[in-house]
């Protein structure tokens, strides 16, 4: 039998298989550490190399190309999970796609291998193929065409600017305060030291535990119904915002920003935003019309205790940690 | 310990090193001097104050009349604003009247065409004689022993300095035309810039003049200083002169920008404060000054390359085709060598921008431009696809590659993964159903590249790989066969290991830090990666002596995929260049000196990114139209004469 035509049922026969009988064992509900579908995926992979390897195998370039092109996006479309975004999944592609490209052309007689059927087709030695790829190619086209132009009722796509530039100061129940230079006022101590560390680690710290005991009160009865009861964003509204509240377990929140900086997001709230970010991209109220400016700064030292991030300091001046 | 042939690599390596060691002294030095800068001027202030105040006491005057103001940045050792004396005009807040515009574009978009096309010719008039600096001096260094190479050296570095002579005046014009649209177009804001930067802008004009004429001494006096070897060494010399007034001119320029972008040396109110060293060294002017050499010898190296891979594709003999094969090796190994070290500048800059003013950094990497920056993530994904890529092809035409080549589908796939973490943005473009479906805002798992401690990651690992790249590609045809051999390639495997590992490690604990920390690890992730390359590259020679060669390359067989991947990476430096000078330059939103001369024209808006990429893709376009026309009119005067006899250059990794 041919070798190409077994090395091509190896990869569609095992990959029906692997996808139909396997994946399902590979994802319980409980995802442990063996079980889940990345081990799966590195199984199946496994199960092509050494398949490969014990039969002798070695398809052509183009059809290697082909099986490289096809892992990444059975892994892309069908592995990773949870699904990403359409615009996600197209960047990947296209990666991988580049990628195949320079595996097939690191070597000029492994790319002349790859044209070959490609030119062969195109001038007719292989006439069959010529014939499915002059058919297949219009439909194609006219299927990417109607997908696209057929009507979509989503709202369209936006380009978001997650973090604002903050403005130079800002002003709260009358006062300014310059965002560069400004610190929780929990968080300085005796001796106007900015304390970024984890002081609430110290069990004789009473009076900051009890401004995060505070902060948490507030946070409950204000802000929890937006961004979650674990502070990860999903409070039991989150789902009819778009976008979503802000996730502040996440490494790209609140752990890369300032104290000041939430201040400000806080105080303002979606209508402060600039112009940059366009105002109609938050739903947060502005909390300086609710709350008063130690109750603000209260919030955010819960935040970042009940988080464990630090907040972010530029420059050693005045902090220490 | 080298055999000849390596040696000219070797050389050529050491060469690069030492002539970009002399550019990053300056960068290094530039906080301990400006810290005795800083003290020096707060003495001098302080005795000159002194000074003034017991005159005037004398005079029985009173008040002093001497007003003093605060700088916008320098402080002094206490960390209160340093002082000096008014010494300028107020900025102007600038209406109507000082802008002028054309009726078939916006000024602001004329200003951005006729900035960026003095840029991208300049970048490519500067980086030139470095090459030839360089060219030459192996040229001379190898002809005793090799006429034949020399030759061949000797003629490239002619041949490109004909084209740079061109270009040359080319710049001229464009600089002409740059300042015509300043003074025309933005009348009220060139004349604010013109009091501060007046002398400044003086001495720019007569380094000028210094460097057209030791450019047309260098150029013309090839042929007369060649033969006698003490006037050549005198020639070569000419070249470091040269460079070092290109250099100067380029940081007087850039002084210019960086003003604009983190000004120093005024008060609030934009009033000179008398001290144009602190107008000039503002805090972004050795990172940028850095970053563009840098830039510059990639920039230029690509052109060179594709010029070479133009003339390779359509070579009409095999010497032909065997000579552009080898310069565009020759551009290659210059254009990777500037491409390794040029996200670190690029780093550094970004740090300094944050010290600056954290407001300008968020508005960078969060805010409004921080799907540029994701673009230029891809830039530079497809730049080192391109140059590995060309080593890749370039390997297979060197006999006894084929011991390395097999590893070249696990580099690619390493290269890939890297890229894949690099440009995955934090936040993802997506519809509802698409969030509800993911079920929040981040990913659980690619989510967690989002942030800098995977991307730092990322690119280290990428250019690790790129070196490991170049080391394969120079041992290709050798056989080592020093005592030490299997004791060196274990080093060099420990080191590359050692150094993944070290950058993942650092990577991963990176996400258990605070983000000011978190910053810090850059330092060694960079500092394991030119680990690999000084050890790697150092280890990798020492293996060379006495080696056995497995055959000559063969020059003029290079693929058309490897020669292809000049001309994307050529393209793709000249976009990313405008795509970030457009960043550096719009971070200023609405101002023309942040925080100083507001910019009240009509076209104080950030552009979208549809029109932004637009105008990119305009200027590298009509950019190439003029390059196309440049080469050609280089050559018009003929080709040199190659006084030794013909043959083809036998490059390192031919070595003994």
């Amino acid at each position: 039998m041919n070798k190409t035509l077994v090395s091509f049922l190896v990869f569609v026969v095992g990959l029906a298989v692997f996808h139909n009988a396997i994946f399902p064992i590979f994802t319980p509900k409980e995802v442990g550490w063996f079980l889940n579908r990345y081990v799966y995926f590195l199984l199946f992979v496994a199960y092509l190399i050494i398949t490969h390897f014990i039969l002798r195998l070695k398809p052509p370039i183009s059809m290697m190309g082909l099986f490289v092109w096809g892992i990444g996006f059975y892994f892309y479309k069908f592995v990773l999970y949870p699904p990403i975004p359409w615009t996600l999944f197209i960047t990947y592609m296209v990666m991988w796609s580049i990628g195949t490209f320079l595996y097939i052309s690191q070597d000029p007689e492994t790319f002349r291998e790859f044209r070959k059927p490609i030119v062969k087709a195109i001038v007719g030695e292989y006439k069959l193929a010529q014939i499915v790829l002059m058919i297949a190619m219009p439909i194609l086209v006219g299927w990417a065409t109607y997908q696209s132009i057929y009507p979509s009722f989503q709202e369209p796509v936006e380009l978001r600017t997650v973090h604002p530039a903050p403005p130079a100061t800002t002003k709260v129940h009358g006062k300014t305060y310059p965002l560069e230079s400004t610190n929780n006022p929990f968080r300085v101590d005796e001796q106007d030291n900015y304390k970024d560390s984890f002081p609430f680690l110290d069990a004789d710290k009473h009076e900051y535990m009890k401004y995060v005991t505070e902060g948490g009160t507030i946070f409950f009865q204000n802000c929890h119904f937006c961004h979650g009861d674990q502070l990860n964003g999903l409070g039991m509204f989150s789902h009819v915002f778009n976008p979503t509240p802000a996730n502040f377990i996440d490494p790209g929140t609140i752990a890369m920003l300032q104290e000041a900086f939430i201040f400000w997001r806080v105080s303002k709230g979606g209508p402060g935003l600039p112009n940059e970010s366009t105002p109609w991209s938050s739903a947060m109220p502005p909390w300086e019309e609710h709350l008063k400016t130690e109750e603000i700064w209260k919030v955010i030292l819960f935040e970042y205790w009940y988080t464990g991030w630090h907040p972010r300091t530029f420059g050693t001046e005045g902090s220490e940690g | 310990m080298l055999g000849k042939k390596t040696r000219n690599i070797g050389t050529f390596a050491l060469g690069l090193v030492l002539a970009i060691a002399v550019y990053l002294i300056p960068g290094m030095t530039g906080i301990a001097d400006a810290k005795e800068a800083f003290a020096e001027q707060v003495f001098a202030e302080e005795a000159f104050a002194k000074e003034v105040l017991a005159e005037e006491a004398v005079e029985g005057e009173g008040e002093p009349e001497i007003e003093w103001g605060q700088d916008v940045f320098y402080k002094d050792w206490e960390g209160n604003p340093l002082k000096g004396p008014v010494s300028g005009y107020p900025a102007p807040e600038l209406g109507p009247e000082d802008y002028n515009n054309y009726e078939f574009a916006p000024s602001r978009i004329i200003l951005w065409v006729a900035n960026q096309q003095h840029l991208y010719f300049g970048s490519f008039v500067l980086a030139v004689p470095i090459f030839c600096m360089l060219i030459e001096f192996i040229g001379i260094r190898v002809r005793e022993e090799d006429p034949v190479m020399s030759g061949k050296y000797d003629r490239l570095a002619k041949d490109l300095m004909k084209v740079s002579l061109t270009a040359y005046s080319w710049t001229a014009i464009l600089g002409g035309i740059l300042l015509f649209t300043f003074i025309t177009l933005f009348p009220g804001f060139f004349k604010y810039m013109a009091g501060i930067f007046r002398p400044v802008m003086h001495v720019y004009a007569l380094m000028f003049l210094a460097e057209s004429g030791v450019l047309y001494v260098y150029y013309y006096g090839w042929d007369k200083m060649n033969d006698d070897p003490f006037l050549k060494w005198v020639h070569c010399s000419l070249s470091v002169l040269l460079n070092l007034i290109g250099t100067v001119l380029m940081y007087l320029a850039n002084s210019w920008a960086t003003f604009m972008q983190a000004p120093g040396g005024i008060d609030s109110e934009g009033r000179f404060l008398g001290n144009i060293w602190h107008v000039i060294h503002s805090t972004l002017w050795n990172p940028v000054g850095v970053h563009r050499i840098l830039g510059n010898i990639v920039f230029g190296g690509g052109i060179v390359g594709a010029y070479a891979a133009y003339h390779y594709l359509t070579a009409k003999n095999e010497e032909e085709r065997a000579h552009y094969d080898w310069v565009c090796y020759v551009a290659m190994f210059i254009c990777i060598f500037g491409l390794i070290p040029l996200p670190f500048a690029g780093y550094w800059l970004m740090k300094e921008v944050y010290a600056f003013r954290q407001q300008m950094g968020i508005t960078l990497m969060g805010g409004i431009m921080a799907w540029l920056f994701i673009i230029q993530a891809v830039m530079i994904g497809l730049l080192f696809f391109a140059a590995n890529s060309y080593l890749h092809n370039g390997m297979a035409r060197v006999k006894g590659s084929h011991r390395y080549m097999k590893y070249c589908k696990y580099m690619v796939l390493l290269l890939i993964c890297c890229f894949t973490m690099w440009m995955t943005p934090h936040t993802i473009v997506m519809t509802p159903a698409e969030l509800k479906a993911m079920g929040g805002a981040q990913h659980p798992i690619v989510g967690h590249f989002g942030v800098m401690s995977a991307k730092n990651t990322a690119v280290n690992l990428m250019i690790t790989t790129t070196i490991l790249c170049f080391l394969l590609y120079q041992r290709a045809n050798k056989k080592i066969t020093v005592p030490w051999a299997t004791v060196g390639n274990c080093w060099i495997a420990a080191i590359f290991v050692g150094a993944a590992a070290n950058i993942i490690f650092l990577g991963v604990y990176g996400y258990a830090l605070p983000a000011n920390q978190r910053v810090g690890l850059s330092v060694p992730q960079v500092t394991t990666t030119l680990t690999t390359l000084f050890a790697g590259t150092a280890i990798n020679i020492s293996m060379f002596k006495n080696s056995e060669s497995y055959g000559d390359i063969q020059w003029g067989t290079q693929s058309k995929v490897g020669t292809y991947a000049i001309f994307l990476l050529a393209i793709s430096f000249t976009w990313l260049m405008g795509l970030m000078g457009y960043i550096r330059s719009a971070v200023r939103l609405f101002w023309h000196v942040t925080e100083v001369v507001r910019d009240n024209s009509v076209d104080a808006y950030t552009l979208t990114i549809g029109e932004a990429g637009k105008m990119l893709t305009f200027n590298t376009l009509f950019v190439w139209t003029q390059f196309v026309v440049v080469f050609w009119v280089g050559s018009l005067t003929g080709k040199s004469p190659v006084k030794t006899p013909v043959a083809v250059p036998v490059p390192a990794q031919q070595q003994q």
